[in-house]
């Protein structure tokens, strides 16, 4: 048989569900078996009780046994329901919930119960009746008749010895009506009571007379007695009790006086009264019984009392053998039933244990384990569960690490992602990888920027995206991407046409190579050097401008002078030498004064200091430069629209103000002073920009003319030094900032300046 | 065997007291209803008297002969009359003012003939004597006379009462399985208390 099993987590770790309660009882065979002890003792009071019910007063049995034995009755029977019940109510539950081996301890138990209670109930009634029967067959007729006729002998007999005693108690009362017992001496009255034992074979006499002291009754003294040789003494008492009844009123006093194993006495009381008629005294008279002659008396009337008794207690008694029997029968089928039960339970309680905890696993919860307890033909089934949850659990443990492992791993790969990407979307360096299909895996956000290509590419061709016309020769570097030959990153400056301008990218192509060696992709790195090439232009120019304005400046004071020179000495000449010395000379100076122009404004784009950046409100300098030409242009209306909210912009006031008049200026002369300018701000948070635009609805610049316009010596205008535009790409290059040309809608020029914020 | 069917429909008369100007008066006197089959015709007469009640009942029952063998089997049988004085009320139990618990015993010795009789009252040992007289031995054990239950000074006046009296046998002559209340005798009767 299996022992006690439960399912019970580890206890190690912290239970996945509430371990099963252990029954106290059901799981203890020590207490199992001082419960069998308590009901074998029931069974063996039940046994000592019913063989000593004889000895129970008829009030005891009446009014206490069969109460008890009919509450025991109906609590044993309200025991058997309620197992019953209960056993009934489990298994609807456990057959409900598909419960393993629920048919089979319902049919366990209802065997068991079925092969008790049937003998049991036979039992019952056969011995009912066969206790009903015999209890009948006590009371027989002729039993009955002998004991009363034995009853009737005896209390006859001694109803004729007392009638008997009563008579001589008369007689005597009567001879002492004539005597003073108030004066009468005690011999005197010894000696005439004496022939009375002698001739009427009276035992024992006893004469009294009323006391002086008169009452209800009446009090009395004893005035002497006389006893046969031989009489036992008695109690001494009954005979002045009876006197007492006597004189009392009590009509034929009589009583018995039990001495025991010495017989009876048998007393009678006469009153004496005198002739007058007041009482004067009471007579007793006593017979004897002999000892074994009172015994037997006695034994015939116990006899027939007893035996009435019975029969007057007949039904109690049916129903104290029948309570008994039927407390019996319960005890059998509550164990039986409770047996059944628990022995379907010890049968059936490590399947479903093996049954739940597997169900246990199945949910996940492996921690799960089957307590096991003594000796049983389970265990090695047990055992051996026990160790596939444990190594289910390890490989889980196992698992549940490695998975952590790897969920950390990804975690740091993603934040490292995002890093990468974070910044790949913050540089300026456009950056656009390929994998090894040829399709677009990634481009960011300068990329897309410097190359005018949408985000939504990535997953295109790269041929194809990079077929466009401005991008063939990116298309070109990208075009190896699936010959690992190209291993070695490959830096080259690409020139790229973008809005009429030249867009000069730092191109670096670099194979990815995977850990087996072989090429994945590749990744295209590209910086826009176009400031830098304009600075390193603008640079060149200006050292340019140095030289010129050093090389240049220095003579031009001489040929000054000497023009001076020749032009004092020939005063004096001929009229039509010195006009010809006066026109040449002054032509001289002239040209040299405009030379020393062209010299001074080399040396300042040559010599531009640093900006020195204060906060300022670029509104309200545009404003204030845009004033300087009110009233000027006649034809020219210049409008101003600025953004709202614009922030404090770092700039130097002075430089930004030559800035826009330069812009301005050039504006009025491409649209020949005549036509409307916009000047407009414009915010740009996300790359913290503000943009300053100057759009003119003039013939508008020529794609090819733009790069042009912000070199030095080159103008339109057929007049100036061209430094201009040179030198506000200068200045605001100072400030970090740059300014691009576009067309301008429907016609003219747009110039936008961007200065950071 | 004691009657089995009867009902007391006799009338009570309650006196007035000699110390107090009472009046009692006997409102309703359907009394000893047969609340079991075992109900005899029980006459129950409460009287006030010397600031005392005091009841006299008579069970109406004869010696039986099943009450004539047990007796003369020898066994102690005992008439124990439960009288109680109660106050009904509407929404609760009747509620219980006074009572008292008479026992009326007969032994009786085969071998004198003689029946010895005892009462107890409450517990308390009251008078005994012996007869060889049947008829005496069945007044002795039906017949109560001016039981004293309770003093007047508790009832109300113009208050409704009634008394009840539930008597039993010793040995009670049970069923066999089912020894509960089968031998009660009751009997009952109202009154008014006048003051």
């Amino acid at each position: 048989m299996a022992g006690f099993t439960s399912i019970a987590p580890l206890r190690s770790q912290e239970p996945l569900t509430p371990a099963p309660v252990r029954r106290r009882f059901r799981d203890s065979p020590r207490r199992i078996l001082i419960g069998a002890g308590v009901v074998t003792a029931l069974l063996v009071a039940l046994v000592v009780v019913s063989a000593r019910t004889s000895r129970f007063t008829p009030d005891l049995l009446t009014e206490g046994v069969l109460y008890a034995l009919s509450a025991a009755d109906l609590a044993m029977l309200a025991a058997l329901l309620f197992l019953l019940a209960r056993f009934i109510i489990k298994l609807v539950v456990e057959r409900r919930r598909a419960l393993p081996l629920a048919r089979f301890r319902t049919r366990l138990v209802a065997l068991l119960l079925g092969m008790t209670l049937a003998p049991a109930i036979l039992v019952l009634i056969v011995g009912s009746e066969l206790i009903r029967t015999n209890i009948d067959r006590w009371f027989n007729a002729p039993l009955a008749d002998v004991l009363s006729s034995a009853n009737q002998i005896a209390g006859e007999y001694y109803h004729e010895r007392q009638v008997l005693v009563g008579d001589h108690a008369d007689r005597v009362a009567s001879a002492l009506s004539s005597v003073d017992l108030a004066g009468a001496d005690a011999d005197a009255i010894r000696e005439r009571l004496a022939p009375e034992l002698t001739l009427h074979g009276v035992r024992r006499l006893t004469v009294y007379r009323v006391g002086p002291n008169a009452g209800s009754p009446p009090t009395l003294e004893l005035v002497g007695d006389v006893s046969a040789s031989g009489l036992p003494a008695g109690e001494g008492t009954a005979a002045a009790r009876l006197a007492a009844q006597a004189i009392g009123g009590v009509s034929d006093a009589r009583s018995i006086e039990m001495l025991g194993a010495s017989g009876d006495l048998l007393y009678a009381a006469a009153v004496v009264r005198a002739p007058d008629g007041p009482p004067t005294g009471v007579v007793v008279a006593a017979d004897y019984v002999a000892g074994e002659f009172a015994a037997r008396s006695h034994r015939m009337v116990q006899a027939f009392e007893g035996y009435n008794q019975l029969r007057v207690l007949r039904r109690p008694l049916t129903g104290m053998y029948l309570s008994f029997f039927l407390m019996v029968t319960l005890l059998i089928l509550i164990g039986a039933t409770w047996t059944g039960s628990y022995l379907a339970k010890r049968i059936t309680r490590p399947v479903v244990a093996l049954s739940a905890a597997a169900r246990e696993i199945g949910a996940g919860r492996l921690d799960q384990r089957i307590e096991q307890q003594g000796d049983e033909e389970f265990g090695a089934l047990v055992e051996a569960f026990n160790v596939m949850a444990g190594e289910l659990a390890t490989s889980r443990r196992k698992l549940e690490r490695s998975t952590h492992e790897i969920e950390r791993k990804h975690l740091e790969v993603e934040k490292r992602r995002r890093y990468v990407e974070t910044i790949l979307e913050r540089i300026t360096t456009g950056v656009v990888s390929v994998d090894i299909s040829g399709a677009i895996t990634t481009i960011n956000t300068a990329a897309s920027r410097l190359l005018s290509l949408p985000r939504s590419i990535v997953g295109h061709s790269a041929r194809a995206v990079f077929d466009r016309a401005d991008l063939r020769e990116l298309g070109a570097l990208i075009a190896g991407v699936d010959r690992p030959t190209v291993t070695e990153p490959i830096p080259q400056e690409i020139a790229i046409p973008r809005e009429g301008q030249e867009l000069r990218l730092a191109v670096v192509a670099t194979a990815l190579i995977g850990e087996s060696g072989a090429s994945e992709g590749l990744v295209l790195v590209f910086d826009d050097v176009t400031p830098l090439i304009r600075a390193q232009k603008v640079a060149a120019w200006r050292e340019v401008a140095r030289r010129l304005a050093h090389e240049i400046k220095n003579p031009l004071t001489p040929i000054q002078l000497s023009a001076g020179r020749l032009r004092r000495h020939f005063q004096t000449a001929p009229p039509a030498v010195k006009a010809l010395v006066d026109e040449c000379t002054e032509t001289i100076v002239g040209e040299v004064e405009s030379l020393k122009g062209l010299v001074d404004e080399f040396s300042q784009f040559a010599r531009m200091p640093s900006p020195k950046t204060v906060p300022t409100d670029l509104g309200q300098l545009i404003s204030e430069t845009v004033a300087l030409y009110n009233g000027i242009f006649a034809d020219v209306r210049i409008e101003q629209r600025f953004a709202p909210g614009l922030p404090l912009v770092r700039l130097d006031a002075e430089q930004i103000r030559r800035v826009i008049i330069n812009v301005v200026d050039n504006a009025i002369e491409a649209m020949d002073r005549r036509g409307v300018i916009v000047v407009e701000t414009q915010l740009d948070i996300p790359n913290r920009v503000v943009r300053v635009v100057v759009a003119d609805d003039g013939p508008g610049i020529p794609a090819a003319e733009r790069e042009k316009l912000f070199l030095p010596y080159y103008s339109t205008k057929g007049r100036g030094s061209g430094l201009g535009l040179a030198i506000v790409r200068r200045i605001i290059a100072e400030h970090g900032g740059s300014i691009e040309t576009s067309d301008n809608v429907p016609h003219g020029t747009r110039f936008t300046i961007e200065l950071p914020c | 065997m004691l009657p089995r069917k009867h009902e007391d429909t006799k009338k009570g008369t309650v006196h007035s007291s000699s110390c107090f100007r009472v009046f009692v008066t006997v409102a309703a006197l359907v009394a000893g209803v047969g609340v079991r089959a075992q109900a005899a015709q029980v006459s129950v007469t409460p009287i006030a008297r010397d600031g005392q009640v005091l009841v006299s009942f008579d069970l109406g029952v004869g010696i039986s002969d099943d009450l004539r063998d047990a007796i003369q089997s020898g066994l102690a049988t005992t008439f124990s009359c439960e009288v109680a004085l109660r106050r009904a009320t509407a929404t609760w139990f009747d509620r219980t003012i006074a009572s008292v618990t008479v026992t009326a015993s007969v032994r009786f010795d085969n071998l004198t003939r003689q029946y010895q009789l005892s009462r107890t009252f409450d517990g308390k040992e009251g008078v005994a004597h012996s007869t060889d007289d049947e008829e005496a031995v069945r007044r002795w054990l039906t017949e109560f006379e001016r039981v004293p239950l309770s003093m007047t000074s508790v009832l109300e006046a113009n208050g409704e009462y009634y008394v009840r009296v539930r008597a039993r046998t010793r040995p009670r002559n049970a069923w066999i399985l089912w020894p509960w209340d089968r031998s009660a005798i009751l009997g009952r009767a109202t009154f008014t208390f006048v003051q």
